[in-house]
């Protein structure tokens, strides 16, 4: 079984798991018949409750999974090739400390009171200003444009952090919340987040499937990929827009997810090579299939309280990385 | 039409003069090879001629359109690199990297054409590259691998190649192998510019030699002037002879009898 085919197989079963397994455990097989019965074959055997369950609660937030794991595995991915670095993930340009800066904002003037509906807002707007500030600073170097890149958004990601440490600090009352949406959660998902956040990581998704092939041209460094034709600064320019807008939208609903970018596609260039025309189509759906399965895992190992799903992430995903790395390393 | 035509260029990084007024001109089937010592200002030249670097002043005309005005994808169609020291990607097969070369004519979204592999396999089969089709780039020797960027290179079909010290690590059979296939394509119709530190190679093989010094274009004439001509050790502050062997010019340093033992 191939490497693509077997991330199907993986997928098909997160989904399935991510339905079925809860509090209320409804078997795969009456989730399908209901699901076919939506679409006017045959009758569902779930209750109203059961219904609920499955199509208000759980589907929501697998989807804003599925979406948020694709998104992020393929950013990271994307940065590592347009950077020509391994330690590239999807908040290198400061997606993080930006939308992390605005969360703690908005849960910070909120006080006592709940995490207030505009705070994804105003985590998308600082993601984004975040990744334009260090574009400003680090963009326009002549040479070594990629580690003037990295350099810059170390430094946007320093300065806003402190800022959002400041900030969290100075408001006691509010601090857990704060933390609670740092270490991310898709436990607030709903249809209405998923279509949010939906158009964005279709077209950054397909934009940096696209560039796939441009990110093979460019493991050949930067002066020979121009000088093989590539307009090395353009596509570099789309991929970091389009996987900034895309991790933008996904934190500004789910919170900082980490380690996915990272381990994600490092797993799958061990199991499929070095070559991005396979990496990050297969990162798309690898990358969705472990975020639903690390969330299935956060809310139910300790049920009824919730895991934080980052530390999940880690906690799964670390020694598997490990495991396939050893394998890998025996087989040459 | 010149295939490339540089015209009192300068390059200056701060206080120091790397190019100062350097003209040359390489025509449609010559072979063009700059000389000079170390920091004459050959890698320069080339990168500016690449697009990689800018001048303050003059002008790099391909085909007769300046350089300044080209995009990446239109200059790869008018000069090919092969460059210094190559990067050489892990994991990419030796076909998949001579069809990188492609990329300057079907561009960076599309997948490589039926077209596009009958000519990186043409390509293969003139550099003797064929039963390595397969192998990983990163696996080959030293002069294998060089064929293979010289392959990526030929594959961009772009009518002039640049070559910054193409034989600097290969042993001499690789150098000579190298430099006749290189003769070969050009016999066919291609121009090539060749940065070179060996003299006696630089001679035997370019049409034209083009001396460089501290960023200034010395001489410039037919290799066998060139070689024989009394400013070539004044620059190099060096004792040379010309050997004739068998019609071929040898240029040949001599140790100076006051630190001979």
């Amino acid at each position: 079984m191939g490497v693509a085919t077997a991330s199907l197989v993986l997928l098909a079963a997160a989904v399935l798991g991510g339905l079925a397994i809860g509090p209320t455990p409804i078997g795969t097989g009456r989730i399908l018949g209901d699901a076919l019965s939506h679409l006017g074959l045959g009758h569902g055997t779930l209750s109203p409750l059961q219904s609920t369950i499955i199509w208000q609660l759980r589907a929501p937030r697998l989807v804003l999974g599925l979406l948020s794991g694709a998104m992020l595995a393929v950013a990271g991915g994307s940065y590592q090739g347009v950077f020509r670095n391994p330690l590239a993930d999807p908040y290198l340009l400061g997606v993080a400390a930006g939308a992390g800066l605005g969360a703690t904002f908005a849960i910070v003037r909120a006080g006592a009171e709940a995490t207030p509906s505009w705070t994804p807002l105003l985590a998308f707007a600082g993601a984004l200003a975040a990744v334009g500030a260090t574009w400003l600073l680090g963009g326009r170097a002549r040479h070594a444009a990629g580690s003037s890149l990295i350099l810059a958004g170390v430094a946007v990601s320093s300065l806003l952090t402190s800022a959002q440490t400041f900030l969290q600090q100075s408001s006691t009352s509010s601090i857990a919340r704060v933390y609670i949406w740092l270490l991310g959660s898709l436990a607030s998902a709903s249809w209405h987040s998923v279509f949010i956040v939906l158009p964005y990581v279709v077209v950054s998704v397909l934009i940096c499937l696209s560039a796939a092939r441009a990110l093979d041209v460019m493991s050949v460094g930067e002066d020979e990929s121009r000088s093989l034709g590539l307009p090395v600064r353009r596509v570099r320019l789309l991929v970091i827009a389009a996987s900034s807008l895309g991790t933008a939208a996904v934190v500004s609903v789910a919170g900082l997810i980490g380690f996915v970018g990272i381990i994600v596609p490092h797993l799958v260039r061990l199991l499929v090579g070095t070559s991005y025309r396979r990496i990050l189509p297969i990162s798309v759906v690898g990358g969705a299939a472990f975020l639903v399965l690390c969330d299935t895992i956060a809310r139910t190992a300790l049920a009824p309280s919730e895991l934080p799903i980052g530390v999940v992430t880690a906690l799964v995903g670390a020694p598997v990385f490990v495991l396939v790395l050893n394998l890998r390393r025996r087989a040459r | 039409m010149s295939r490339v035509q540089v015209e009192s260029l300068g390059v200056r990084v701060g206080e120091a003069t790397l190019l100062d007024e350097v003209s040359l001109r390489v025509e449609p089937g010559e072979w063009v090879t700059v000389i000079g010592p170390n920091g004459a200002g050959k890698t320069t030249l080339v990168e500016v001629i690449m697009g990689l670097r800018r001048s303050v002043s003059g002008v790099v005309r391909l085909e007769g359109r300046a350089g300044s005005a080209l995009s990446e994808r239109e200059r790869a169609r008018l000069v090919s690199l092969v460059p210094q020291h190559p990067e050489v990607p892990a994991g990419m097969t030796v076909a998949d990297y001579v069809d990188l070369g492609r990329v300057a004519r079907r561009g960076w979204v599309r997948a490589a054409s039926s077209e596009d592999w009958r000519v990186v396999g043409a390509v293969m089969a003139r550099l003797g590259l064929s039963g390595l089709s397969g192998r990983d780039v990163a696996s080959l020797s030293g002069g294998e691998r060089q064929r293979a960027v010289l392959g990526r290179a030929l594959a961009q079909g772009a009518p002039l190649m640049v070559l910054d010290e193409p034989i600097t690590g290969l042993d001499l059979r690789h150098q000579m192998e190298l430099l006749e296939l290189l003769r070969r394509e050009v016999e066919s119709g291609l121009s090539v510019l060749a940065t070179l530190h060996d003299l006696t190679l630089a001679g035997q093989f370019a049409d034209r030699l083009v001396l460089l010094d501290a960023g200034r274009v010395v001489l410039d004439a037919p290799a066998r002037e060139v070689v024989r001509h009394p400013e070539l050790a004044a620059r190099y502050a060096m004792e040379l002879r010309v050997v004739e062997i068998d019609g071929a010019d040898v240029v040949v340093p001599v140790r100076r009898a006051g630190s001979r033992r």
